[in-house]
């Protein structure tokens, strides 16, 4: 019994069910886009015109598998990205060869498992739902329905017969919701494993097509750091969905009008297109505009259950519409997404206190803290190395020198003079190798001055053309400002050795509780986000529940941007 | 000459105490920390202080404010500051106040002990002595198109020693040259950027400081 009031009121179980049931117009849309482009390159494969079927093939998979990796990420908490955009190579069919990686197929996989297994689970769970919805409120419609209820052995007519259904409805509702769990774990590896980017891939693509790495159901933490989000890219993200479909919709369109002209079976492909499209728009309207979630109690979850519930209901709605238009089954989905949501709102609600927020906040910290303890162990490593190569061997030499100098005191004189000279040089590079490795730790001019005379101290050390702002009226805490130094440090330094720039403009403020930082040049770009500097970098500003940024697409120019909270 | 030193760490407190005492400069007091000094600096009104920046009980910069205060109330106090490391900002902050002899120097400075010795009594003195690595810093931030382009190596060289406070004895003994051919490097350096020709060196480093310092 206590096993499942807990599957009743764990948030998760309802994650992982609008996971199930998004497979429905989710994996129609898919599937209805990818045969259309691949019989239109099969068709055209002798034309020229199947090159640019190719490359939107490419960007098309890339662009839905970027949906569904937030979708995975978000609902089935499995650690799905989309996979980026190859970085561009020199060469058309080189490229062209690129952007069919291991990666594309992958995905393509993906989306195919999410139409041939997804679509029919979907179904079957959104059946039985609706089974139970109907056991459960059959005292109110079942003595209304001309037929009663038709279950084959019985048919019970009256208020008082309907009644004896309810309790069957409220046993099967609990094993309804402990099927729930299995059957998305079946997705759980199939979304980790096929959903990942290729090594060495660039970030343009993700800026371009990708959604970003935050999860579009975000609890209380992420909140704060939602309008970090790149919004440009996220709505482009969007409009390339958009313009895909688009394509796509013509396409058949197209086809219909030059064929039959018959029975407009095109509308098959816009509907589940069109409810892939609502999703996405609504989860991209949810990252960028806070009021909306704040008027669904605050929860990103109940936001986007709500939405996910409703894209399907219409699409159930549509589907009557255009078939018989008979009996207007779509009731039933739409008892059993009531219940979905419902029970959402339950759990969000009344739940036990912000429940499902601080299962995402502690999902959030134990990454972080991983991060932060990870960038820490490495930090010590080069610390110990840099010590044992540097001022411990130094110090060594010097002690022989002066161990050499000692014993020839007596018969040389002028050798003894050379061996302290070089006893002095061995004792101030040390000295210098642990001035530079005591800065690299924390800069004692941060601690004593702050923010602007440390970047300040930086900007001056380095050639380059530096502009800086500062605007920080008040001293954030000191891990934040060694945060934000570091971030400013290792940028200018990207950009003196890798990017070639000449320019450079640092702007750091303090806007309320939050300390923004960004530096921009105008060098080539290219810079790795996954190079083990910014790796590290990206870890200590999320340790302390800040995002950072990085474009630097080839060519440049480079900007890195962190929003660090300094409440 | 009588000195005060402030620096926390005993072994470098009785080691610069030794090296003074053993070069004629008399060290009236040697303490640990900022308000000591203070303290010691009106007991003793010395000629000099050297005072390590970072000093308890923050070990910040108690050293710089606390020597800063000492010449406050007794005005042409000389100081000079040692310091682990660097910083421009520091400088900047140590020249802002020009009521006596100033000094900048990395302790590592210290291992050359006759350059180290001629800079204590330099600042002793009313004058100036800038470590050659805030010099640096200095030149850094200057751009690569600036003005100091027009300046020969040897020019830029005998720039950054008038920086560090030499005179142009010191700048000739260091670069092993005559008085005469620094003087001339200098007369050009000053017209070439522009600078007053001073007679004192004293203003002559205010006014490379400056303009180093300066914004363009």
């Amino acid at each position: 019994m206590d096993a499942l009031r807990r599957i009743a009121t764990d948030p998760a179980t309802y994650r992982r069910l609008a996971y199930l049931l998004s497979a429905l117009p989710l994996g129609t849309a898919w599937f209805v886009a990818l045969v259309t482009v691949w019989s239109l390159c099969l068709g055209l494969v002798a034309t020229p015109l199947v090159i640019p079927l190719l490359f939107g093939m490419a960007f098309m998979t890339r662009g839905f598998a970027a949906v569904e990796a937030e979708i995975a990420r978000s609902l089935l908490r499995v650690n799905a990205q989309a996979p980026r955009l190859p970085a561009p190579v020199a060469g058309f069919w080189a490229r062209l060869r690129s952007l069919f990686g291991p990666a594309f197929w992958r995905a393509q996989a993906y989306l195919m498992i999410r139409w041939f297994v997804g679509f029919p689970v979907s179904v079957a769970v959104l059946a039985v739902l609706g089974v139970v919805g109907g056991l459960i409120s059959a005292p109110i419609w079942v003595p209304f329905n001309h037929d009663g209820a038709q279950l084959g052995i019985w048919n019970p007519h009256t208020f008082v017969q309907a009644l004896a259904l309810v309790p069957v409805g409220v046993i099967l509702a609990p094993l309804t919701l402990m099927a729930i769990k299995p059957l998305a774990e079946l997705f759980v590896p199939l979304a980790s494993g096929l959903l990942r980017p290729e090594p060495g891939a660039g970030v343009a693509g993700a800026g371009r097509l990708g959604l970003g790495a935050q999860p579009l159901y975000g609890g209380a933490g992420p909140m704060a750091s939602q309008t970090l989000q790149p919004q440009p890219d996220r709505r482009r993200g969007l409009a390339a969905h958009a313009a895909v479909d688009g394509v796509v919709v013509s396409v058949l369109v197209l086809i219909w009008a030059l064929t039959s002209l018959g029975y407009f079976w095109p509308i098959w492909a816009v509907l589940p297109l069109a409810t892939a499209l609502g999703i996405h728009g609504w989860m991209v309207s949810l990252g960028e505009r806070p009021e909306i979630v704040r008027r669904f109690a605050g929860s990103r979850a109940l936001a986007g259950t709500a939405g996910v519930a409703a894209a399907i209901e219409l699409f159930c709605i549509a589907v009557w519409a255009v078939t018989s238009r008979g009996y207007f089954w779509p009731v039933w989905p739409l008892l059993g997404l009531a219940i979905v949501v419902a029970a959402v709102a339950v759990t969000v609600l009344v739940g036990s206190p912000r429940q499902a927020e601080m299962a995402e906040r502690i999902e959030t910290l134990e990454t972080t803290r991983a991060g932060a303890v990870d960038v820490q162990d490495n930090e010590l490593r080069r610390i110990e190395r840099d010590l044992h190569d540097g001022a411990q061997a130094r110090l060594v030499a010097l002690g022989m020198s002066l161990g050499m100098a000692e014993q020839k005191l007596a018969e040389d004189p002028e050798r003894v003079g050379q061996l302290l000279a070089e006893a002095r040089a061995g004792a101030e590079q040390a000295l210098r190798e642990l001035r530079d490795l005591a800065r690299g730790i924390h800069p004692p001019v941060l601690a004593d001055r702050g923010l602007e005379a440390a970047v300040a101290a930086l900007a001056n050390s380095t050639p380059l053309h530096v502009s800086l702002s500062v605007d920080v009226p008040q001293r954030p805490a000191a891990p934040v400002e060694s945060a934000a130094y570091f971030v400013a440090a290792e940028a200018l330094a990207n950009a003196a050795k890798h990017a070639r720039a000449d320019w450079l403009d640092i702007r750091i403020a303090r806007i309320g509780n939050t300390l923004e930082l960004e530096v921009k040049d105008d060098g080539v770009g290219g810079a790795d986000p996954n190079g083990s500097g910014l790796i590290g970098l990206r870890r200590r500003v999320e340790a302390l529940d800040g995002t950072l940024q990085i474009t630097s697409p080839q060519g440049g120019p480079t900007t890195v941007y962190a929003e660090l909270p300094c409440a | 000459m009588r000195v005060v030193i402030a620096e926390d760490l005993a072994l470098l407190r009785d080691g610069l105490t030794r090296l003074l005492r053993d070069n004629e400069i008399s060290v009236v007091a040697a303490v640990p920390d900022g308000d000591s000094l203070v303290r010691e600096v009106e007991a003793h009104k010395p000629d000099l202080a050297v005072v390590d920046i970072r000093l308890p009980p923050g070990y910040r910069d108690e050293g710089l404010r606390a020597a800063l205060e000492a010449r406050r109330r007794v005005p042409g106090t000389a100081v000079l500051v040692v310091s682990q490391y660097v910083e421009q900002t520091y400088a900047q902050e140590l020249m802002a106040d020009r009521a006596g002899g100033i000094g900048y120097l990395l302790k590592d400075r210290i291992m050359h002990v006759a350059d180290f010795l001629e800079a204590v009594r330099r600042v002793a003195a009313g004058g100036t002595a800038l470590d050659p690595d805030v010099v640096a810093q200095l030149f850094a931030r200057r751009r690569r198109d600036g003005p100091l382009e027009r300046l020969t190596p040897r020019e830029r060289e005998v720039l950054g020693l008038m920086a560090e406070g030499r005179s142009n004895a010191g700048i000739a003994e260091a670069l092993v040259l005559t008085v005469g051919a620094v003087e001339k490097h200098v007369q050009s350096i000053l017209s070439k950027l522009d600078l007053p020709q001073s007679a004192t060196d004293h203003r002559r480093v205010l006014a490379v400081l400056a303009y180093l310092q300066r914004e363009d």
